[in-house]
């Protein structure tokens, strides 16, 4: 770029150490970031990235060490603090008022007023010409409730509320984890646009590619600290991995040996609000993935696949057999497993314990009238404890407690005491970190080679290329394209997705 | 359970000290708390299990009064079982009504049931014109309700407390009905995306908690002789206020259903002590309201 390295960085960070109760989250972490540049930051789930950023936006405050912005030391005690730093962090966990508009999010705190009154046309204006600047036609119109948006358009809107002050350091914790693959490219060209502007921007990933894509510099964190800093330019995979997990990957997204069995599942022409005419075969023991942008309509499948919200038309057959789904109930008692796509709101309960949700499926099986049987629920909490290597101080800890990674295990796991036939995965491997994402690998190619059928919804287009057997391309709600995964390229896959 | 345990303990050896000649914890003493409380703590079990799934049931103090007084109204057409089956025909209607508005449609509970308290208290004070009705002296299966004592010391109320005890606390705590209840409570998409039918739970949990409020409201007619189309003003907050001491969450999915218990206990032997120390009504109201405040306030900084 043309900025120099030279003279003082941007941001520089020495000897941070915070501590949260017994658990040290940052152990004299150093870390820094040149004016004009991307810099990804990298590690598993607990390695401190997380606590480092809420450091800078003036979330936490450290016990030690030392932050320097432009070569001076400052102290940001607070997020106005950060703000007037310049310092503009993007949260995974969107935060949006789902009962106001785009642009009052937007605006939220700064909006522009009049004689002391609320101008509202004048933010619609303003938030119109932010759209416009910043190029997310995306976000549509910004008089629309913020709740009434995908999951995506919100990602978008708060990307726009960060840009619409003056940044000097942009922070971004996993921003395209809700993203389509052309929507992380849009937002990958304005990060560049940017970054010429000479924005220093921390960017936060799980996924390596994307990494490879965007940033110019990339820091691996483990266990609080540095462990290293690579240039993208001489970018190695292995060296980068290793860093992260401390041992080496074999391959990163392996396929599933296949053995395809009989024809499970037969959908012929299933329509149902935003699924639209959709009919495939299923066989046992194999996984088949479904490609699209988000909005394309995957979720809705599930849901319909579920029983969440029924089909108005169209006919399901599980194993020869046709069968009526119009609830949740009937889909499990058919044999379907649904692990949703949003964890914390439609998987777990999150006010309960690992065996609270782990048993909650099968209260039929340990609780008699009013005779609930310790052991028999004993039993069925920890041989999903086990089989699955769910990572707990005990079945009795509140779920809360655990990581992403550990969460998603146990969406996965309070479905297998009786093994559901066809197991839908709607996003499996959204926010949990690579150790985990490759044991949710491991977790499907088992359930596989045990002839489960497996429905895969991801975004992540090499993940779900590399893991599914056979390749549904969906748009609209409609299976536009079906081929074996080896079989089609990316590019065809892209081309197909992004056609009109 | 154990911090609920401790206060209500301090209670007791305070009162102890408090009152004149030390009478608080005479066996006769407790036995009459117990007794004020039983009305208060069955409507704190039905309201436990709305406000655990979420929800909120103001409507009970007015349904005491209407199934009080339909029962009274029904007891010359068929005695005892005439009266105690129509108040139940009552409560089953209002409770359908409030579970399934609350389930099939998106009000909120809260106004629901703020309706609902209008029209039952309405339809109670159409009986008689809202004159109380008194309940003859010949009816003494009823009267035996609120008055007799079981062996001479244990009063029929206090039976049938701890009868609506241990019904809702095996309800809640052994049963799929009650631990689908805390799925819904703590997630209602989760519990939905598990196969947990939520209509079915939530109409079930309103129709009971009303029937609880109709025993309630015939214990309640039975001890004053009369039903009072009136009676049972303000029961609801009183309830709420029981169950939220005993640690249930507002917002659902925490609380059990001995907590409940206890924080009944905690309120009637606040009203019991406070009274039999002589304090001012006024204060008395004061106090309990500082004690509530206190109790979430520690409750909610544990939990966080």
């Amino acid at each position: 770029m043309s900025f120099s390295p030279a003279g003082p960085p941007l941001l520089a960070l020495a000897g941070i150490t915070k501590r949260f109760g017994g658990t040290v989250a940052l152990d004299g972490a150093e870390f820094d970031l040149r004016r004009g540049e991307v810099h990804a930051l990298v590690g598993e789930n607990g390695a401190g990235k997380s606590t480092l950023i809420k450091i800078l936006g003036g979330i936490h405050r450290p016990d030690a060490g030392e932050v320097l912005v432009g070569g001076e030391p400052v102290e940001i005690r607070d997020v106005a603090d950060a703000d007037r730093l310049g310092i503009r962090l993007i949260h995974q966990e969107l935060s949006l008022a789902p009962n106001l508009t785009v642009a009052e999010n937007i605006f939220l705190g700064r909006e522009p007023t009049r004689f002391g009154l609320l101008n509202r046309r004048r933010l619609f204006a303003e938030a119109e010409k932010l759209r416009d600047e910043l190029h997310l036609p995306e976000i549509g119109d910004v008089r629309t409730l913020a709740g009434d948006l995908s999951v995506a358009q919100q990602q978008l809107v708060e990307i726009a509320r960060a840009l619409s002050v003056q940044a000097r350091i942009l922070i971004l914790d996993e921003p395209t984890a809700a993203l389509s693959e052309a929507e992380t490219a849009a937002l990958f060209a304005k990060l560049r646009r940017l970054r010429d502007q000479g924005v220093g921007i921390i960017y936060i990933s799980h996924r390596l590619e994307e990494i490879r894509r965007v940033a110019d510099r990339v820091t691996v964190f483990r266990d609080g600290r540095r462990i290293g800093t690579q240039e993208v330019s001489k970018f190695d995979l292995r060296e980068l991995i290793r860093w992260m997990v401390g041992r080496e990957l074999k391959e990163r997204y392996p396929r599933p040996p296949c053995r395809p069995g009989n024809v499970v599942l037969h959908v012929e022409h299933l329509c149902a609000p935003g699924v639209n005419d959709v009919s495939f075969e299923l066989r046992a023991g194999e996984v088949l993935g479904f490609a699209g942008l988000v909005g394309a309509g995957r979720t809705e499948l599930a849901r319909t696949l579920f029983g969440i919200t029924p089909a108005t038309s169209g006919a399901l057959e599980i194993a020869g057999r046709e069968v009526t789904v119009r609830s949740p109930a009937d889909a499990r008692a058919a044999g379907i497993a649904l692990v949703p796509e949003d964890r914390k709101r439609a998987g777990l309960v999150m006010t309960g314990s690992v065996g609270f949700n782990l048993a909650l499926p099968w209260t039929r099986q340990w609780i008699r009238g009013p005779f609930p049987n310790a052991a028999r629920r004993a039993g069925i909490v920890n041989r999903a404890l086990s089989a699955f290597a769910i990572k707990t101080a005990g079945s009795e800890q509140c779920i809360s407690a655990l990581s992403g990674g550990n969460q998603q295990k146990v969406v996965f796991g309070k479905w297998m005491e009786q093994p559901p036939r066809i197991l839908i995965l709607d996003e499996p491997t959204r926010g949990v970190d690579v150790g985990a994402r490759e044991e949710m690998f491991n977790l499907i190619h088992r359930l596989v080679g045990q002839g489960m059928a497996v429905i895969l919804i991801s975004s992540d287009l090499p993940e779900v290329m590399n893991l599914s057997h056979r390749l549904a391309v969906y748009r609209d709600g409609h299976i536009v394209r079906e081929a074996r995964a080896d079989a089609i390229t990316p590019e065809e896959v892209m081309a197909e997705l992004t056609r009109n | 359970m154990l911090p609920l345990f401790a206060a209500m303990a301090v209670l007791l050896v305070f009162f102890q000290i408090w009152v004149p000649n030390g009478q608080f914890l005479n066996p006769e003493n407790l036995i009459d708390v117990a007794q004020q409380i039983s009305v208060n703590a069955m409507l704190a079990f039905g309201m436990t299990l709305v406000i655990l799934i979420g929800g909120i049931d103001l409507s009970v103090g007015a349904v005491v009064a209407l199934t009080g007084t339909v029962a009274a109204a029904s007891l010359p057409h068929g005695g005892a079982a005439a009266g105690i089956c129509a108040a139940l025909a009552v409560a089953l209607l209002i409770g359908a009504v409030n579970g399934l508005c609350a389930a099939r449609t998106r009000m909120p509970p809260f106004i629901i049931t703020l309706a609902m308290m209008l029209v039952a208290r309405g339809a109670a004070l159409r009986f008689n014109e809202g004159r109380p009705l008194p309940i003859p002296t010949s009816e003494t299966f009823f009267l035996a309700l609120g008055n007799t004592r079981v062996g001479g010391w244990l009063p029929v109320p206090v039976l049938l407390m701890a009868g609506a005890f241990v019904f809702t606390g095996v309800l809640l705590h052994r049963t799929r009905f009650g631990q689908h209840l805390y799925a819904i409570g703590g997630n209602r998409e989760a519990a939905r995306f598990t196969g947990i039918h939520l209509a079915r739970h939530e109409v079930m949990v309103y129709v009971l908690c009303a029937a609880l409020a109709s025993l309630a409201g015939m214990i309640h007619a039975s001890q004053l002789y009369s039903a009072e189309p009136s009676s049972g003003q303000g029961f609801e907050l009183n309830a709420i206020a029981a169950v939220v001491v005993g640690g249930t969450s507002f917002t659902g999915g925490i609380g059990t259903m001995p907590g409940t218990l206890i924080g009944a206990v905690i309120i009637g032997i606040l009203d019991k002590g406070l009274n039999q120390a002589g304090v001012h009504f006024s204060l008395q109201y004061i106090i309990k309201g500082l004690v509530i405040l206190a109790a979430v306030y520690l409750d909610v900084r544990r939990r966080k």
